[in-house]
């Protein structure tokens, strides 16, 4: 196997990408919804695939059941964003997202189209500013649902992901006055990582 | 290729690709609007380009998709819109008059940021494609697994539960009543001297009889029981929440249904009798199969005390009727 670990220059520089990125996806985000949004520092690990479940455990800490959402991305660099949120999904930023009181009660498609809707907002802004900063400008395929109150582990189990290495970059938002959490996981193939390592050397040598 | 060769490649592929192409600024001013666009809305470019695209469309869900365009704006993101959620965004006709099924044209969408050298989202862009094919098919296939799932439930010739199902279904109230309480009751019954029925009238004669043994059973059922063929000429009826007075009430009533009128068949007619036994579910039970097995020795029971008759799993009594 190549050598994908980062240098201590990459990691660093990955890691002050991400937090301006995600500062920037805050704002944002904070503007479209127009409340305060908290995102937490960014957590960056290489991590082997057979270990992402433990990772993944350890970051959603309590919940039993989750609700995930993933999303493609695509430029020289490829990969995949999952929204994990809790059981109960994003029903609280029914209004947020402009849907109008009319369109209560949720039915279970425009429940789904909420969580489509939050995922693709929270992925764009945070993978965006970040792939931003690095020169590039991704394609998104539309999102699609993993699974609804499903344990954890469904996640991953029923992928059989092609590569051995991923790079998980953990975010955890929350909204001011809002009972709403959710985790984004950023995973990329061993190529994309080659390819990442070096639009990061690039970014450092041109700092 | 020069740019004006490639130039004008884009504005013919924009043009007459099978995709709904159109653009809005930031203020929601229209700036492009293909052909589809204009064929199936019946609005053409330059009747619109220039205005807004809700005084066009006031029929929109404004709040939403305003919310949603601000997204990309905002964001300098990607967005969709799946038929799946939202069957459509604009109300177009779609071209399977025939078999569609469908009210409108199926749309995905796809809402893409363009970027200008300031690095700001200067536009717009929205591709509708119709999906109208995928979803029919898509709701074909859903309402085929939902009936394949039914009819891998069902007997074939009486159209009532079938072995398979009422086992699965005794286990899960067996289980329910282990673990939360309650009760139901099991009643298993069979048609008296089957055989001879098949014997004089044939084996058609002998579907007859199981078929309209069946109807007249659910006939006199609740929805809520749950009523299958367990094999050959043998049933099973499941009564969640009943006691065993009240099951002892419905196998009288099972008994009747199928006897006490004669079965029309081919002209003839002809008189079908049934044995019934009966049990009750109790919490030291080990498994469902017990009950099975207690209320087929019931039954058994009921043929020994000279058929057509209720008889109920271990008590000593005398069976209720004879008629």
């Amino acid at each position: 196997m190549s050598n994908l670990q980062l240098t201590d220059d990459q990691r660093e520089a990955l890691q002050e990408v991400t937090n301006i990125g995600m500062g920037q996806a805050g704002a944002a985000l904070a503007a479209l919804l127009d409340t305060f949004v908290t995102l937490s520092v960014p957590r960056i690990q290489l991590v082997q695939v057979a270990e992402l479940g433990k990772s993944l455990r350890a970051m959603v800490r309590d919940a039993q059941d989750v609700t995930a959402v993933r999303q493609s991305f695509q430029s020289d660099i490829s990969g995949e964003a999952i929204v994990i949120y809790g059981p109960e999904g994003c029903k609280e930023l029914w209004d947020l997202m402009g849907y109008e009181p009319s369109d209560e009660p949720p039915g279970t498609s425009t429940e789904r189209e909420l969580l489509f809707d939050v995922a693709n907002v929270l992925v764009g802004a945070c993978v965006c500013s970040v792939f931003e900063l690095l020169g590039r400008s991704l394609s998104f395929s539309r999102p699609t649902l993993i699974g609804e109150k499903v344990p954890l582990d469904y996640l991953l189990q029923q992928e059989t992901l092609p590569w051995g290495m991923a790079l998980l970059v953990e975010v955890n938002f929350s909204l001011e006055n809002r009972q709403f959490t959710a985790h984004l996981v950023t995973l990329m193939a061993e190529d994309s990582i080659e390819q990442m390592k070096a639009a990061l050397d690039h970014f450092v040598a041109n700092l | 290729m020069s740019t004006q060769v490639e130039n004008r490649f884009s504005e013919f592929i924009v043009d007459r690709v099978g995709f709904g192409i159109f653009a809005v600024t930031r203020d929601m001013q229209l700036v492009l609007w293909n052909r589809f666009m204009q064929q199936h809305s019946g609005k053409k470019a330059e009747e619109i380009i220039g205005k807004n695209l809700f005084d066009c469309f006031p029929e929109l869900p404004r709040k939403w998709l305003q919310k949603k365009f601000e997204g990309v704006f905002l964001l300098k993101n990607f967005s969709f819109i799946s038929w799946e959620q939202r069957p459509y965004l604009f109300q177009f006709k779609h071209d399977r008059p025939v078999t569609g099924g469908v009210d409108w044209m199926q749309q995905n969408c796809t809402f893409m940021p363009m970027i200008n050298a300031a690095n700001e989202v200067e536009m717009v862009c929205v591709t509708i494609a119709d999906v109208t094919d995928i979803s029919i098919i898509q709701r074909q296939l859903q309402s085929a697994l939902v009936a394949l799932g039914e009819s891998a439930n069902r007997d074939g010739l009486t159209g009532i539960y079938n072995r398979r199902h009422l086992e699965e279904r005794l286990a899960q109230e067996f289980s329910r009543c282990k673990r939360y309480g309650g009760g139901f009751s099991l009643l298993m019954f069979d048609l008296d001297h089957f055989k001879r029925v098949n014997d004089q009238y044939g084996h058609l004669g002998g579907d007859a009889v199981l078929r309209a043994a069946a109807a007249r059973v659910t006939n006199v059922i609740r929805t809520a029981d749950i009523f299958g063929r367990y094999g050959g000429e043998e049933f099973a009826l499941i009564l969640p929440e009943t006691d065993l007075a009240a099951a002892t009430i419905v196998g009288e009533k099972v008994r009747k249904a199928i006897g006490e009128t004669p079965i029309e068949f081919d002209g003839q007619k002809l008189t079908a009798t049934t044995s019934v036994g009966i049990t009750t579910m109790r919490s030291d039970l080990p498994a469902y199969e017990a009950l099975i097995h207690e209320a087929d020795t019931a039954l058994y029971r009921a043929k020994g005390l000279g058929r057509n008759c209720v008889v109920v799993a271990g008590s000593d009594i005398e069976p209720l009727k004879i008629s």
